[in-house]
């Protein structure tokens, strides 16, 4: 193109993302997108129409999150900007480069109320890492460039770009820039020779070490990395949830995943371990628990690219501000080859008397425990495994064995329900050549079920699984150890609801909605399986489909989430049953 | 939990929305800014804002360091009162 043609914003803002990289774009349109929706059908990438702007969101999400590119996301201002909000904070704090383009009324009607005006960039700078709103089609190409370079330098993040419908309409001649310099951010850090000697030193001389992988070691790419310094120095590995995929967990040093639902093995290693190797973590409190009784034996080493996270929830003995990978190559020359005999065959005590197990509650009812496995068994432990967020999730997280990084997507830091349907979606498009499993609860299946027809439309082959135990599982656990049995909102079939709710017993219907009905009715090949003997045939059956699939598992209602350490509590109060 | 009061002197890009983001992480974890001031540099391009706000040091450091995350945030320092 000439470089002085001019063409309208909107143009402007499609061909930026077809730079930047775009592949696919997730929306939904709306009156102040329309000049940008008129220029898509031209566009070097396929555009992809969700049912709801938050599905569109997590969409996005799921792709960022197989792939490690920044998702792309398009919707209209007020209404369309407000239902992105969700999916902003679910990336905001997982820390999930989006680009989220928002339309905007003209300028000449921002602050009069006008219709679907909202202050999107107002509303959305709390859960983004930065917005950015549009003052003139000028400024378009270099505000794309500058959004793909903040979405994916420093910690990741979403990045919000608010373009007033007039800029999408003006005509520029500005073009896409060659190098993106922004005059304050500079993200990029290393360790210094000082530091990489002293970790060095404090990894030689430990006798307990344990190393806390999280998901920045994924984000940097840093999982080959952690191997060879684990296998080097011998070295134990437990994870994050966000982390699951970063150590192959069939692997002897693997203590699988620390925390409120984390292996007994990996909570007490940390317990008594005197080095503690953070890699690419936050010290959430979910893991932590009682801060003061945390690791209370251990030297912590915190490497992180957030300057901010370090420090932030635990003292530590040495912080270094940098990428994982960049410091985990350094290091490993300084490294000595080592084996700790007496602590491993400690903790693989551990492993051998509290392993993660479980047991049926009755013989005919399906435990949702072993869907997990027989997904597991399906698909060879290879599926892209994305969760929503309750009981399944963390039951997704102990009784599958993740050995690939991004190939197990959750809501972590935010635990947002409706995030498993749609962030499948998004994975599998990225990911077309592995098979993509979504397990959600009955709870959170009908927050983004509309989804499903996406799925449908662009014949992508994904189960969803729905483990319907007929309640909001993990309040109902809550309720059940920490509220005396008061099951108050968290009982989703007719029977057994509180009296408050005022619903008469007789109903015809107990288990709402029928979901095999209502998979059918978005297009989806539907399967319900209630007995034990059929659960894997059908769970294979499914998995194997080359069509998009819905299982409904009825599962044990009861079945808790086990071992637990109740929040705020040290490792001392785990309880298993 | 020894609460003082601190002068935190932010040099930011002068654009629009940088004022409401910074002053946002500070009173979205509850902390009250106690005094604002925001003015320009020589440099047009640059404001410096400073902010007294009462809090212990380690939530002062805290707020630094996310304050210096910002994308439009070119340098904070801060000192006692
Ligand atoms: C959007 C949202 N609302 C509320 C919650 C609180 N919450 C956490 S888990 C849960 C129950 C989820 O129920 P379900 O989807 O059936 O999964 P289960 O726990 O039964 O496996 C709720 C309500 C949440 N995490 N997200
Ligand atoms: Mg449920």
């Amino acid at each position: 193109m000439n470089q002085n043609a001019k063409r309208t914003g909107a143009q402007a803002l499609v061909e930026s993302l077809a730079k930047a990289g775009t592949e696919v774009l997730f929306g939904y349109p709306g009156g102040q997108a329309l000049d940008i929706f008129n220029c898509l059908t031209d566009a070097k990438f396929p555009f992809v129409l969700g049912r709801h702007e938050q599905g569109c969101v997590h969409m996005a999400d799921g792709y960022a999150r197989s792939t490690g590119k920044p998702g792309v996301c398009l919707v209209t201002s007020g209404p369309g900007a407000t239902n992105t909000i969700t999916g902003l904070a679910t990336a905001n704090i997982d820390g999930i480069p989006l680009i989220v383009i928002t339309g905007q009324v003209p300028m000449s009607l921002i602050g009069t109320d006008a219709f679907q005006e909202a202050d999107t960039t107002g509303v959305a700078r709390g859960v983004s890492k930065h917005c950015f709103l549009v003052q003139s089609a000028d400024e378009i190409p270099e505000i794309v460039a500058e959004a793909f370079y903040i979405a994916t330098h420093g910690k990741p993040g979403p990045v919000v770009i608010d373009i007033p419908k007039n800029c999408q309409q003006a005509l520029t001649s500005a073009q896409y820039p060659e190098r993106v310099s922004l005059r304050a951010y500079h993200p990029e850090s290393a360790a210094t020779s000082a530091q990489m000697n002293r970790l060095a030193k404090l990894i030689n001389e430990a006798e307990r070490p344990v190393i806390y992988a999280g998901g920045g070691v994924i984000a940097s790419g840093a999982a080959k990395d952690v191997a060879t310094l684990a296998h080097r120095a011998g070295i134990p590995v437990a994870t994050t949830l966000m982390g699951l995929g970063s150590f192959d967990e069939r692997d002897p040093l693997s203590l699988r995943m620390a925390g409120m639902h984390g292996t007994p093995a990996a909570n007490w290693a940390m317990n008594d371990a005197d080095l503690i190797i953070a890699l690419g973590v936050r010290f959430s409190d979910r893991v932590t628990g009682k801060i003061s009784k945390y690791a209370p034996k251990a030297r912590i080493v915190h490497v992180d690219c957030d300057p901010a996270s370090i420090g932030k929830n635990v003292s530590v003995a040495l912080g270094i501000v940098a990428d994982v990978k960049d410091v985990l190559t350094t290091v490993l020359s300084r490294v000595k080859s080592a084996t700790h005999p007496e602590w491993t065959s400690k903790i693989d005590g551990w492993k051998k008397s509290h392993p993660v197990t479980w047991s049926q509650m009755h013989p005919n009812v399906i435990m949702p425990q072993a869907v997990m496995e027989a997904i597991d068994k399906a698909t060879g432990g290879r599926a892209v495994m994305v969760t929503d967020v309750g009981q399944h999730q963390m039951w997704a997280a102990q009784h599958f064995r993740y050995s690939i990084p991004r190939h197990f997507l959750t809501s972590g830091g935010m635990g947002t329900m409706g995030f498993g349907i749609p962030a499948a979606i998004g994975a599998a498009i990225a990911r077309p050549d592995h098979k993509t499993v979504a397990v959600c609860g009955d709870g959170g299946a009908q927050m983004t079920f509309e989804e499903v027809v996406v799925a449908v439309e662009h014949k992508l082959p994904v189960t969803f699984v729905v483990i319907n135990n007929g309640c909001l599982g993990m309040v109902r656990q809550w309720q059940e150890l920490f509220y005396g049995k008061n099951y108050s909102g968290s009982i989703l079939t007719v029977r057994g609801r509180a009296a408050n709710e005022r619903l008469e017993q007789d109903l015809k219907y107990d288990y709402l909605p029928d979901f095999v009905k209502l998979a059918e009715a978005h297009g989806a090949e539907a399967y319900r399986v209630i007995d034990p003997a059929k659960l894997d045939a059908t769970i294979a059956r499914a998995v194997r489909s080359k069509k998009t699939t819905v299982v409904e598992v009825i599962v044990e209602p009861r079945a808790n989430v086990y071992p637990m350490i109740p929040a705020g509590k040290p490792v001392s109060e785990m309880v298993f049953k | 939990m020894n609460e003082q009061i601190y002068r935190l002197n932010c040099y930011v890009e002068n654009k629009p929305g940088v004022l409401a983001r910074i002053v946002g992480l500070i009173s979205g974890r509850g902390y009250n800014i106690q005094t604002l001031n925001v003015g320009p540099t020589e440099d047009g391009t640059v404001s410096r804002m400073k902010i007294d706000i009462l809090g212990t040091e380690k939530v002062v450091e805290q707020i630094i360091l996310q304050l210096r995350n910002q994308v439009n945030v070119i340098e904070v320092t801060s000192r006692r009162m």
